[in-house]
């Protein structure tokens, strides 16, 4: 459900012509606007979640430091189900999610604030499943990842995947079991995987769960006969990201930018950062102003820098004005 | 040694000593000898396991820094890349790749079992390409040259820049090509950029940040007021008139420096290099946007070191940049040093107190044994439970209830109320404070009775015992305690990322401003931060040395710490020798 909505809304936006561009370089959609920074910013900003946004709320948070030499950021990441409870708390101003808040999350912060709680739209993702650099393997359907790493397989897929020779590859594959990295249950990573990609199904016992993003890279990188998933902003010379098909027999996509906007890619999705704002008050200008930075062109160029895709103008217009920002 | 093998040896020779009549082999057994070499086997395997991970780690932190050369590799399809060649290996290339060779490299690649090399390749420009390492097979490869006029460009943001200098642009001159600069004009003005940027930085930092505290000060002012006597007490009023009066007057300054720094900025906006990389493509950036630049190829064995020892100090001195995978880690040294100079202020009274009264004073009796057994269990509890137990007690009930008591008017931002130096401290000082006790009471009880009843007997008072002859003499003891503690603290991670240890903390817990000492601030640690660059980095290859140079540095300060520990505990024991019998 989640993904048919992920795909309906990009797709309506490359509908409105404001993303198609290369892989090699996913730009920025040029009606962003440039930050200016405005007088009278200072304070101090927390943020609590996400560890797949961990860098990318760094980066932000450098850039703002730069235009707002005096507002403070600290930044934690130690998975995105750590960032409703801190906003609850309040000992966190951001809550970095890489997946939306579920509707149990959303109903707790409810009953503390009488409103719920604001998601930004930071970034788009698309969700890889990296293998070793060597591994010939063209392409996969989300029954075939499911097959891989689930061991209730309700997409439908008859035959457990152990060894590589069950996905069709041949010569010194055939008979190499599959090794499987992935990510610890406190990540919003795992979560968005097993609702996607394994249909809400249960992991495998075998899965080897890293505390980061990066570590799955590193495990695929130092295991040839390996499989992870991970945000593609952590794809290292080491590994290659598997094209995907949102159903066996469809056309594969590889994680790209244009196959994300264009709804193609079945992984992608956006990365949010949740905010405790009281929709019948102004945003404090400390916060506004973050937001705002986040999207304008240089909170964009960060995204870049970090290997994400950017969002585009239209996203941005309409979550500012979801906050009366605009 | 069975009975019947020596009364049979010695009825065969009675007349050699005992000794040499036993076999070898039983007597090697009998001496414990096979024990012996066990032991030194298992001492040796141990020591080498030390040593290998130190080198390992030493050799590959202590080269990271150094320059490495920059190769141009035209490649068979007609391609050019530029970048440091970083690591090698060997692969079976596969039948597909094979098909598309050319005959003479697949009859190669055939004759040598289908196995062919490849390199890594680090090519940086990174807003260019998205990449910043390649791999490059050998037998894509038609020729590797290393020109002089290729540069290594460490950059502020994006990364390191690959390329050559084309032009050069300085205030409102026009824009010249390099060969019109001497050498020692670009090396000017690179060093004129940067310390432009360091002024502007301290302008908005330093001089900015100073009055932004004092108006934040001036606003929390009020707010007290405003909680203790109502929003429309006359004591609420004054505060808000003298906030006022303070922000005019602070206005005025804040004028001055905004404007220097938009000048400063404006005129840096001027100065700007381009670079051309090896696809044609150019980049223009601010010259101070340049943090170093060298030219590979063509540099002595003087430029190399100078280009090293500056990254180091560049590394020891700075902040970091670029979601900490560049840059410095002053704040992270700072915060390790800090926290484990605490936890020794908590720890060792703490400690010492409780050992001098389970030992000095308590009745030995069953109660004291149960609190000495409950004590060493406590030195087994896995770490992050204290974590769990810092963060529940400290930070949420007593800094909870810190903040509502004194810091009131920052509610709903918490101050104590969540991790913090103070609590970090504290935490590991419970971690560590079973080391402390035991080694302590270990000291208490070595020292000898007769040295305590003959100043008894001298007229001295149980306390006057202890504290002249009793502690001095146990002084060394009690110090290896601490020392064990302080390197146990120093390397602990896992409870602190929930006390208090962040992957960016903006500011350190020691500055300027009153009470100088943040104790509630959080803070930046080396070990976290070699698991943060370690495992959540973007490019984790790129990350690689950074994580072993800060390795090297996380050892060398805990290291440097005990050395310290070690030689006043050496003083205290030379101070004692001459009275001993």
């Amino acid at each position: 459900m989640l993904r048919t909505y992920m795909a309906g809304a990009l797709a309506g936006l490359l509908a409105l012509g404001t993303a198609s561009i290369a892989w090699a370089q996913a730009t920025l959609d040029p009606a962003l606007k440039d930050y200016k920074p405005t007088s009278g910013v200072s304070g101090n900003l927390k943020s609590i979640g996400s560890d797949t946004l961990n860098n990318l709320m760094t980066l932000w948070a450098e850039g703002f430091q730069a235009a707002y030499p005096n507002v403070k950021i600290e930044i934690e990441g130690k998975g995105s189900s750590t960032a409703p409870p801190a906003l609850i708390a309040g000992a966190a101003h951001f809550g970095p999610m890489s997946r939306p808040m579920k509707s149990s999350e959303i109903d707790q912060f409810e009953k503390k604030f009488g409103y719920k709680p604001s998601a930004i739209r930071g970034a788009v993702d698309a969700l890889a499943v990296f293998v070793h650099k060597d591994n010939p393997i063209k392409c996969l359907s989300l029954q075939d990842v499911d097959t891989i790493f689930s061991k209730t397989r309700k997409g439908g897929g008859q035959k457990d995947a152990a060894t590589w020779g069950d996905l069709g590859l041949s010569g010194e594959w055939k008979d190499k079991p599959i090794s499987l990295y992935g990510r610890n249950s406190a990540s919003g990573t795992y979560g968005y995987f097993k609702e996607v990609a394994l249909f809400n199904g249960d992991y495998k016992d075998s899965v080897k769960e890293q505390p980061g993003s990066s570590t799955v890279v590193q495990g695929v990188a130092s295991d040839k006969f390996a499989i992870g998933y991970s945000g593609v902003g952590y794809k290292t010379a080491d590994v290659r990201t598997v094209p995907l098909a949102a159903r066996a027999g469809d056309a594969c996509y590889d994680a790209t930018s244009d196959n994300a906007y264009a709804g193609n890619y079945p992984l992608a999705r956006f990365l949010y950062i949740y905010v405790n704002v009281n929709p019948n008050e102004k945003v404090d200008p400390v916060r506004g102003e973050f937001i705002r930075y986040v999207y304008s062109k240089q909170g964009q160029q960060a995204v870049l820098k970090d290997g994400y895709f950017p969002v585009t103008n239209l996203i941005a217009e309409q979550d500012l004005k979801a906050k009366k920002m605009m | 040694m069975p009975d019947s093998a020596i009364s049979k040896t010695s009825a065969m020779a009675p007349a050699r000593a005992p000794d040499a009549v036993r076999s070898r082999s039983t007597s090697l057994r009998a001496r414990g000898e096979p024990f012996v070499w066990l032991l030194g086997g298992a001492l040796a395997f141990g020591v080498m396991m030390i040593v290998g991970f130190l080198l390992l780690v030493l050799w590959n932190g202590i080269a990271a820094f150094f320059p490495k050369p920059l190769a141009e590799v035209r490649l068979t399809d007609g391609s050019k890349l530029a970048g440091e060649p970083t690591r090698r290996e060997r692969y079976p290339v596969t039948p597909e790749q094979l098909g598309k060779l050319a005959s003479a490299p697949r009859a190669a690649i055939l004759a040598a079992d289908g196995v062919s090399g490849r390199t890594l390749y680090r090519i940086g420009n990174y807003d260019i390409y998205n990449e910043d390492f390649r791999w490059v097979s050998d037998f894509e490869v038609t020729t590797v040259a290393y020109p002089a006029q290729l540069m290594f460009v460490e950059r502020r943001e994006w990364g390191p820049l690959v390329g050559s200098a084309v032009a050069m642009k300085l205030g409102n001159e026009a824009e010249r090509p390099m060969a019109a600069f001497s050498a020692a004009a670009v090396t000017a003005a690179h060093r004129e950029a940067l310390a432009r940027w360091e002024r502007i930085r301290h302008l908005e930092r330093g001089e900015i940040g100073r009055i932004n505290h004092y108006l934040e000060q001036g606003r929390l002012r009020v707010r007290r007021a405003e909680l203790r006597h109502g929003t429309a007490s006359a004591e609420a009023q004054t505060a808000r008139a003298a906030a006022e009066e303070q922000a005019r007057e602070l206005q005025k300054s804040y004028d001055a420096f905004s404007g220097e720094a938009r000048d400063l900025r404006q005129r840096d906006a001027t100065h700007l290099i381009t670079f051309a990389e090896i696809g044609g493509k150019t980049k223009t950036l601010p010259l101070s946007g340049v943090v170093r630049m060298y030219a590979a190829n063509d540099l002595h064995l003087m430029d190399k070191l100078a280009v090293y020892v500056s990254r180091w100090w560049e590394f020891l001195s700075d902040e970091p940049r670029e979601a900490n995978t560049e840059g410095g880690v002053l704040p992270a040294i700072f915060g390790t040093f800090a926290m484990t100079l605490l936890l020794v202020l908590v720890v060792a009274p703490f400690g010492v107190v409780t050992a001098l009264y389970l030992r000095e004073y308590a009745r030995q009796g069953r109660l004291v044994s149960i609190v000495r057994i409950s004590v060493n269990n406590l030195a087994g509890v896995p770490s992050i439970v204290y974590g769990v137990f810092g963060l529940g007690f400290f930070a949420y009930i007593l800094g909870g209830t810190i903040d509502q008591v004194f810091f009131s008017e920052r509610l709903p931002s918490p101050t104590f109320g969540t991790g913090g130096l103070l609590w970090s401290s504290l935490t590991l000082a419970l971690l560590t404070v079973p080391v402390v006790i035991v080694a302590t009471e270990e000291a208490l009880a070595a020292v000898p009775r007769s040295m305590r009843e003959g100043s008894l007997a001298c007229g001295a008072s149980k306390w006057q015992t202890i504290r002249n002859i009793v502690l001095p003499r146990a002084m060394p003891g009690i110090m290896t305690g601490i020392i064990l503690a302080m390197a146990r603290g120093a390397g602990e991670v896992a409870p602190l990322m929930l006390v208090g240890v962040v992957k960016l903390a903006p500011e350190l817990p020691i500055d300027g401003f009153f009470p100088y000492i943040h104790l509630e601030r959080s803070f930046m640690h080396l070990g976290f931060h070699i698991f943060d660059v370690g495992f959540q980095s973007r490019n984790s290859e790129a990350g690689k040395p950074m994580v072993f140079v800060t390795t090297v540095l996380l050892v060398a300060l805990v290291a440097a710490m005990n050395a310290s520990a070690i030689i006043i505990r050496s003083r205290l024991k030379r101070k004692f020798q001459g009275s001993q019998f």
